[in-house]
């Protein structure tokens, strides 16, 4: 299993990526010590974080004072703008075919409400996957130059973002106190 | 292995290992599907050229086994969206390891089910009258009718659950492209848009996910209403109901289940995914089916009370007939199927066998064709005026091109399983992760105490 993870991380490392910067990258193999870390290193002053989990954990966004996701405001414009396409497509098209059927008005509201609300999940779940992508800067062809396959394995990982020599050795020294099974200067 | 729990690593290399070189077994069964994909494709080719004649359906049934069967699949993709979406906000940890299956099945379900009111249009090249667009032929779908609905309810279904499944599936993906080499990390690679776990992806993945969920869940419900309406709207007796709604959704929730379990129970042997599937997920998929097929019993009951107390001569004869006419037997095989058998889930010992739990499933599954086929048919068959009573028997081509549904559906579904996770790996290790947390903390706890105690 290592030997493979090892093979995948020197595969990864000859393909061409994208640069990160210079700074300190701490490898963890549990949630706990990468929240640890997190915590004292933003006590020590480093405020340039860049960590990545190999699962969701609303633990990191709230160690990092992370905010709510913007998404949101994303998925309620796609739904307002749904439901105004559900009814002008129906309303609309009924005014300007002008048919009767069933002896019904030509804007019949009932039947077009389930159209409305087809076009609200429609677009609400076609805006937030847009937007997903939108702001998480994806698709990219090159990963980071700081991103290990064994992130996606059984590890977290920590990058310190900093020019500075003595920074990074301080990070360095945090990192290890902190529980990093490895540290890996990156320039 | 951590303890009694698998670590993450564990997860990722067991959770992927049915993504290898398949064997020749798995061969076999993809090809006997691809024959059965050619013997209804042959027979849909056959009404094409000779004309929709060759189908049994004629005056007074014009609806028959394609309606039915088209109906059948949109049921059975109920159950993926139910699991994903439903029991995701309910936070039912237990859906972690057959959400990602019971996704794949609705869409593929969903892409079956598509290809039914095509093959019963007969002439299959004027499909596109139902999509609105300005023509010159100045004719818009009427928005008054349910058909035109429906059209818009699969397609927002199918749409929405394949968006549902693909976003669960992009850090699976980054786990096999960091594991892949030559042109299968490139495909992955793609596939995965690049995702690198980063919290700021992580962020932005979990409210869209949670609104994905939420979305998904009135669709789900609503996907079945509107297809009950294809009917309900109508006046058929037999048709003509308001309880078709809560009806058709609960039939389509104990469908779909008892086909994830039908498909769940082999697939879990052939990859050996035992500690991940557990006989508790399928316990609490069996009390699922339960639940379902009391409220499916209590609908058939009320439709026939229904009858007898509306005093409406009509509707008596209509159901009457149903039970006692010509085909009593299918109403039989669905009561029997779909209420009878499944009273003996009241029994762990059943719950818990897989065996005789997929033997259940698959007259579940039979069941809940026929009510369809008792449904249809037998209301066209017999309704206001004696003089237009006629009987319906499918003739060859229906059955092939049922058949052949079958076979398109296991076909990609056997795909599915050999190219992408069948459990959602990142979900799993977001279980483990926190299990293991808790097991490291206990057990720290434990030591301080002996410590203190030594």
């Amino acid at each position: 299993m290592a030997e493979a993870m090892a093979a995948a991380r020197q595969r990864a490392m000859a393909r061409p990526s994208k640069p990160m910067g210079s700074g300190v990258l701490g490898h963890f193999d549990t949630l706990g010590s990468t929240l640890r870390t997190i915590g004292a290193l933003r006590e020590a002053g480093h405020k340039k974080l860049e960590v990545y989990s190999p699962i969701p954990s609303p633990e990191i966004e709230e160690a990092l004072d992370i905010r709510s996701s913007p998404v949101r405001i994303w998925a309620l414009v796609g739904g307002i703008t749904g439901c105004l396409t559900g009814f002008l497509l129906t309303a609309g098209t009924s005014l300007a075919y002008p048919l009767v059927t069933q002896g019904k008005p030509l804007v019949s509201i009932p039947p077009y409400v389930v159209f409305m609300f087809e076009l609200t999940v429609l677009l609400t779940g076609l805006f937030g996957f847009v937007a997903l992508m939108v702001h998480s800067g994806r698709p990219v062809i090159k990963l980071d130059s700081t991103y290990r396959p064994e992130f996606s394995d059984d590890r977290w990982g920590i990058f310190v973002s900093t020019a500075d020599a003595d920074a990074m050795t301080r990070a360095e020294s945090v990192l290890a106190d902190s529980g990093a099974v490895e540290t890996e200067r990156c320039v | 292995m951590s303890g009694n729990h698998p670590t993450l690593a564990d997860a990722n290399r067991d959770l992927t290992r049915p993504i290898s070189r398949p064997g020749k077994r798995f061969f076999i069964v993809l090809g006997v599907t691809g024959l059965g994909i050619l013997l209804g494709g042959g027979a849909w080719a056959y009404q094409i050229a000779a004309g929709i004649g060759v189908a049994g359906i004629s005056h007074p049934v014009f609806w028959g086994v394609y309606i039915t069967t088209f109906v059948f699949w949109v049921g059975i993709a109920h159950s993926g969206t139910l699991i994903s979406a439903i029991l995701y906000l309910f936070r039912s940890g237990w859906r972690t390891t057959i959400n990602r299956s019971a996704e794949a099945m609705t869409i593929f379900a969903v892409m079956t089910a598509g290809l039914f009111p095509l093959i019963h249009l007969g002439r299959v090249w004027y499909f596109y009258y139902l999509m609105p667009y300005p023509s010159d032929r100045q004719i818009w779908p009427d928005f008054r009718s349910p058909l035109v609905m429906d059209v818009f309810a699969v397609g927002t279904y199918l749409t929405i659950s394949a968006l549902f499944w693909f976003t669960g599936l992009i850090p699976d993906f980054a786990v096999l492209r960091d594991r892949a080499k030559g042109l299968a990390y490139k495909a992955y690679g793609a596939l995965s848009l690049g995702w690198q776990g980063s919290v700021r992806e992580w962020r932005h993945y979990r409210r869209v996910y949670l609104y994905m969920a939420g979305i998904a869940t009135p669709l789900v419900l609503s996907v079945h209403s509107v297809v009950s309406w294809d009917f309900a709207l109508s006046i058929v007796p037999g048709w003509h109901s308001t309880i078709f709604a809560p009806y058709f959704v609960a039939g389509a929730i104990f469908s779909g289940v008892a086909m994830v379990v039908t498909i769940m129970i082999p697939m879990r042997w052939a990859f050996g995914l035992e500690s991940y599937i557990t006989e508790r997920h399928f316990e609490n998929m069996a009390k699922l089916i339960l639940l379902t097929s009391m409220i499916v019993g209590y609908s058939y009951a009320t439709e026939l009370f229904v009858a007898y107390y509306s005093a409406d001569p009509i509707e008596i004869e209509s159901f009457r007939w149903r039970a006692n006419g010509a085909y009593a037997l299918p109403f039989w095989v669905m009561v029997f199927c779909n209420v009878v058998v499944p009273q003996a889930l009241w029994f762990k010992k059943i719950r818990t066998t897989l065996p005789a739990l997929f033997a259940l499933t698959i007259f579940v599954n039979i069941g809940m064709w026929y009510e369809r086929f008792v449904i249809i048919v037998t209301s066209l068959a017999h309704e206001y005026d004696p003089a237009s009573w006629g009987l319906y028997t499918p003739s060859w081509v229906e059955l092939a091109i049922l058949v052949g549904s079958f076979c398109w559906f296991f076909f990609w579904f056997l795909l599915f399983s050999r190219s992408l996770p069948v459990i959602s790996i990142a979900e799993v290790k977001e279980h483990l992760a926190h299990d293991l947390e808790h097991a490291a903390d206990t057990g720290a706890a434990s030591a301080n105490g002996s410590q203190e105690n030594g």
